[in-house]
């Protein structure tokens, strides 16, 4: 089964598909609440496009969109999902929000979704298991075969931190502020299979180093890296999996627009080689993004120079310009840029929700009644 | 004899304090017995060694301390109904429209049932009817306790808070309402007939309500802290209590409607959701503890059989309705029937009534006291581990009680 799992199928080139994982949380405090399987279950009376799945505590719940050609189609399907999660989630009585992590929720209170694989993943990693109740976006761009993949996935690492710092929206953990714009990732980095794709340069050679790794007894499958962006052979894929949940679906669509149209220049332009300097820079970049998010300052591993993350996102919006006019992106990415140029993140928005009502509560109540679509960011 | 008289008087007089205390002993150390040998809650042993020790086994707790502890037991029932107000979602019902259904008709069904299996054993409709009311209430107190045992949470648990919460204030309403047909009957004025329900009902609800606007508006007041809003809301519920008392009103119903409407009409979001169960675990202690001994073990000989037929048709007249509407709710396979079982405990608030009336009405006391008090001593035993089992099964327990 493996073996043909890890043969590429090539996908349309440029084609997006996205996964979002979201919070359960209950009406009375907005705690996490315990309700994904009821909810899953009442969602499959009247399916919605796309796909519900549960993940890995009862409090999570995972939507896949269809794959699509571009922003516009894509965002229409998420909104078609939301309006049936959230639908379904309030004959439950339960709220639906977006966001890296939720405010204060404690992790010794999670319980497993009880399904073999995640029963396997809690025996194995303890208590990293259920602190793995974070959520993330994850955006799939289709490639058209494997040595594509590999390529990208070099290239598309240098431009992590723009991926952490546009989504970032986790900056309360356990009742806390973090000072991170994105905490989630310190949480995916606890994980001794997380990190980054070994620098092999075909998709033969990341054959040979799969094949070892499960030679050795490390992995079964590719869904146990945990490297923030993976080939995904059986989607024909490569998969940025950095994005904190943002806190709409409309949010979700702009970044995976950024990430379709910065992908097909990579693709068309082959603008880079690879470069080893991206991974020894890696984790200072990332962290930057991480704990600064747009006000980070990153080193570029090709100029060889610092620069402001802001400004390398906005330069770097300017080039893939073309290419999302061509993908039908071009109104997505002038209101990202405009969001950019603004400072407006997720995280400070959260942190602005926190100042404005003075309690964690209200911020998990506030930040499921945006993702419902109850109230909407004052611009 | 004058160089001793610092010493205290003998017999010493009885002392709340020490009286709390012990009765707080004697349960946590039944509770526990219960828990290692039977793996029961524990709440099966605050009742049963409050039944060892009250007139029902050794007579330690008589009558009397009973009605000295019972400060505690109100305490213990004002903080369980705030929690229960609390979880009232009145959104909720709008959006599934089905669950406030099942409240009314789980209610109707359960008085219907019991009503016609006593007529049928030649029970007097009027009375028949006071015992079929009292039946209409799942315990809030053995519900919500054995559901922060357990740290539940589930549609289970939240449906069966809910549709307890709609039950208590049906039963109330219909009780209150036979009571006064049965003053009729005794041939009380009219005036008192038709006054009496009105003013326990308005008047409880009035008390709720200016509870729930003063926590409102202290918490404003004083702002986003966890703490201060925790001891406002446990002084209101204090306070509460104590004016329901004093003016004669229910407190189920005063504190039911504080909790509800401090949520429901606080749409600013003022005060916060505090946890009053930590609190509130000591007094539900005493609270069972007291109910245990307050009932009688004799009443099995007399009414045992009967009561046996009033639990069973209760439970039927429930259940029809739950099997039949739940799924219209939306809710998995499974769920109606275990909400079947959550909503078995019986209440021991109407152990209260039940010895009032029979006090003003002997006959009544004769007739049916026996019958309830039997009914309310199997459940409080049995309706425990009902709840427990069904959380359990559902998964919804995140640990052992």
């Amino acid at each position: 089964m493996s073996e043909a799992a890890l043969e590429f199928k090539p996908s349309a080139g440029f084609s997006v598909g996205v996964e979002l994982e979201l919070q359960i949380l209950n009406s009375r405090d907005y705690d996490l609440a315990r309700d994904a399987a009821d909810l899953i279950g009442l969602l499959e009376k009247a399916p919605p496009p796309g796909a519900v799945k549960p993940e890995i505590t009862e409090s999570m719940v995972e939507l896949n969109s269809s794959i699509h050609g571009g922003h516009d189609t894509l965002v229409a399907e998420l909104r078609t999902i939301r309006d049936a999660v959230t639908q379904a989630a309030q004959r439950l009585n339960v709220r639906i929000a977006g966001g890296g992590s939720h405010p204060f929720h404690m992790w010794t209170d999670r319980r497993i979704y009880p399904t073999e694989r995640f029963n396997r993943l809690l025996s194995l990693y303890g208590y990293l298991a259920k602190q793995f109740t974070i959520f993330g976006q994850h955006v799939h761009i289709g490639c058209p075969d494997g040595d594509a993949a590999i390529y990208l996935t070099h290239i598309l690492s240098r431009y992590v931190p723009h991926f952490i710092a546009l989504s970032a929206s986790s900056p309360f953990q356990q009742g806390e502020d973090t000072a991170y714009q994105s905490s989630r990732l310190n949480t995916v980095s606890a994980f001794p299979l997380s990190g980054q794709i070994p620098f092999v340069h075909s998709w033969k050679e990341f054959l040979e180093y799969f094949e070892k790794m499960r030679g050795y007894g490390i992995v079964e499958s590719m869904k146990d890296f945990y490297w923030d962006i993976r080939p995904k052979p059986e989607y024909g894929t490569v998969e940025i999996r950095v994005f904190d949940t943002p806190l709409t679906v409309e949010r979700a669509a702009l970044l995976a627009a950024y990430a379709q149209s910065l992908a097909r220049h990579v693709l068309t332009d082959r603008p880079l080689a690879p470069s080893r300097d991206v991974y020894v820079l890696y984790n200072h970049n990332r962290f930057q993004a991480c704990r600064f998010g747009l006000e980070g300052t990153i080193v570029d591993a090709y100029a060889q120079r610092q620069a402001s993350l802001k400004d390398d996102i906005l330069e770097t919006l300017a080039v893939v310009a073309p290419h999302a006019t061509e993908l039908g992106n071009g109104e997505a990415l002038a209101l990202l840029r405009a969001e950019v140029i603004a400072g407006r993140t997720d995280a400070s928005w959260l942190r602005g929700v926190h100042r404005e009502h003075g309690s964690l509560n209200d911020v998990a109540r506030v930040q499921s009644d945006l993702w419902m679509g109850r109230t909407a960011i004052p611009a | 004899m004058t160089q001793l008289s610092f010493l205290p008087p003998f017999p010493f007089p009885a002392s709340p304090l020490v009286l709390f205390g012990l009765l707080l002993l004697a349960g946590v150390v039944g509770g526990e017995i219960v828990r290692r040998t039977l793996g029961l809650p524990r709440i099966v042993g605050y009742v049963l060694i409050g039944l060892a020790l009250g007139s029902s086994g050794l007579n330690v707790v008589d009558a009397g301390l009973v009605r000295e502890a019972w400060i505690f037991v109100d305490i213990a029932l004002g903080l369980i109904l705030f929690e229960l107000g609390r979880r009232l979602d009145f959104a909720w019902f709008r959006r599934d429209p089905w669950l406030a259904a099942t409240g009314v008709l789980e209610s109707a069904l359960a008085f219907v049932c019991v009503f016609l299996a006593l007529l049928y054993f030649e029970v007097k409709p009027l009375y028949a009817a006071l015992a079929a009311a009292i039946g209409i209430a799942t315990s809030p107190a053995v519900l919500v306790v054995v559901v922060q045992e357990l740290k539940a949470e589930g549609q289970v648990t939240e449906r069966a808070l809910s549709l307890t919460a709609i039950n208590s204030v049906i039963a109330f309403v219909s009780s209150t309402m036979l009571l006064s047909w049965l003053h009729h009957e005794y041939r009380a004025s009219w005036a008192t007939v038709v006054l009496h329900p009105v003013y326990l009902l308005a008047g409880s609800l009035a008390l709720g309500y200016l509870a729930a606007m003063a926590a409102m508006a202290l918490a404003r007041w004083l702002g986003k802290t966890e703490r201060g809003h925790l001891v406002v809301s446990i002084a209101l519920i204090v306070v509460t209590v104590g004016a329901a008392r004093t003016l004669e009103l229910s407190v189920v119903l005063a504190l039911l409607a504080f909790g509800a409407l401090a949520r429901n009409l606080d749409e600013r979001h003022d005060l916060m959701p505090v946890d009053v169960g930590w609190f509130g675990q000591l007094f539900v202690v005493v609270l069972f503890v007291v109910s245990g001994a307050s009932l009688k073990a004799g009443a099995l000989v007399t009414g045992g059989a009967l009561a046996l037929v009033y639990v069973l048709a209760r439970f039927a007249g429930k259940s029809l309705a739950v099997m039949g509407l739940t799924y219209f709710s939306g809710a998995r396979g499974g769920t109606a029937g275990l909400l079947c079982l959550a909503l078995t405990p019986m209440s021991a608030t109407s152990v209260g009534m039940v010895h009032r009336t029979a006090q003003l009405y002997p006959d009544f006391g004769a007739t049916l006291a026996a019958i309830v008090l039997s009914a309310v001593l199997i459940m409080e035993l049995a309706g425990p581990v009902a709840v427990q089992f069904a959380l359990r099964r559902a998964g919804e327990a995140a640990r052992a009680a």
